[in-house]
């Protein structure tokens, strides 16, 4: 087993690892597809101006906007934060809860209609 | 040893993580998460409270007649009056009822300046600009964060500046922001725009947003005056700055639904 901090440890050994400075390798994606997430969440956010320009506003209107903001969410979240590349156990941990949160999101804001009207 | 089959790194017997990730990151985003919460909580509650007072009827603005760039302050300015000095599109839209307590004022008529173009009709401009600042601050963020990967301790530096510098840019455009909403007049429990909450919210949710931000960039400035130092090549790794960077992201992240709830719904 390796020891604790005075030894050389090697930080990346799977097996006989030191949990208190342990971490994977990692290896760059390189940054093309950086690059192309960033066109695409600007062309996202230029969609989502043209529609406050053009459409009136509705509940339809806005559900496109959080239908856009869950797709810029997924970029983000995809390749800036890396996420795509994590193990499926950790993704779900950290992404199912929020997938759930967009209905209440929805669902709040249409409750929210009736409260005024008793 | 002998007795051992499989790889610890496969296994759970309080290690490492069966995710393959180091204590560290794990503990950042489970964090993330529960902030992340924490800012549902917040729009959650802003969407229902938006939701329950009645919207500004559409004639109503669209018998404003505003055209996008016009000059409004002389438009809505009392004949003889110097239209160059004071508020005069506030007071005349609350004369109008657009602007009164029963009803959800519209972002068009709110968050419509920008700097330098005192008195125009630009809605949406400036918060859209603040977006592209916050996104790139995130590109050059990730590319730091590439750039340890590769162990490229001089890129990392050069990134993180970067991104420190787009999260002041950021700071400095919500300071403009929250200086033109208080000297209009707004305060957490009174506005001239709209019902109280209508202020509170927005005080509640983007300082919020702008103390995370801030937050981030102190994290950031930290990492980077350590990157200077040489401690993670000292250290044999950058994953420091992928942490602080998954914090960074957030914030963008965050930001993408404030702008969506504050300024589009």
């Amino acid at each position: 087993m390796a020891s604790h901090s005075n030894q050389k440890v090697d930080i990346h050994d799977e097996v006989n690892y030191d949990p208190t400075v342990w971490v994977p390798k990692v290896h760059s994606h390189g940054t093309s597809d950086i690059w192309k997430k960033f066109w695409i969440l600007l062309v996202l956010t230029i969609i989502d101006v043209v529609f406050y320009f053009v459409m009136e506003p509705s509940m339809a209107r806005n559900i496109i906007f959080i239908a856009l903001g869950v797709v810029k969410a997924i970029y983000i979240t995809g390749t800036f934060m890396h996420m795509k590349h994590e193990k499926l156990g950790l993704a779900s941990m950290i992404v199912l809860p929020m997938f759930f949160i967009i209905f209440f999101l929805v669902w709040m804001m249409y409750e929210g209609n009736f409260w005024g009207s008793f | 040893m002998s007795t051992q089959t499989i790889p610890k790194s496969r296994t759970w017997g309080g290690g490492n993580s069966p995710f393959n990730v180091s204590y560290g990151k794990l503990m950042m985003w489970v964090f993330l998460l529960s902030d992340a919460f924490t800012f549902s909580s917040l729009l959650i509650g802003y969407g229902a409270i938006r939701y329950s007072n009645p919207s500004t009827p559409i004639e109503q603005i669209e018998s404003l007649d505003l055209g996008f760039g016009e000059n409004i302050q002389e438009k809505f300015a009392a004949p003889g009056v110097d239209a160059h000095h004071g508020e005069h599109f506030i007071p005349a839209l609350r004369e109008l009822t657009v602007f009164s307590e029963h009803q959800w004022p519209s972002p068009d008529l709110v968050f419509n300046h920008f700097p330098f173009a005192h008195g125009l009709h630009l809605p949406l401009i400036f918060v859209s600009l603040m977006t592209l600042i916050l996104i790139l601050s995130s590109v050059t963020m990730v590319l730091g964060v590439e750039a340890g990967q590769r162990g490229d301790e001089k890129a990392v530096s050069k990134w993180m500046l970067y991104t420190i510098i787009g999260g002041f840019m950021f700071l400095g455009c919500q300071a403009w922001e929250w200086t033109n909403f208080i000297t209009a007049g707004a305060t957490p429990w009174a506005n001239p725009y709209g019902p109280p909450s209508f202020a509170a919210l927005f005080f509640l949710v983007t300082g919020f947003h702008g103390f995370h931000v801030f937050s981030g960039v102190v994290l950031n400035i930290i990492v980077y005056i350590n990157n200077l130092k040489g401690t993670y090549a000292k250290r044999g790794h950058y994953e420091m700055v992928e942490k602080v960077g998954l914090y960074w992201h957030f914030v963008d992240l965050v930001w993408v639904f404030v702008f969506t709830f504050f300024y589009l719904i």
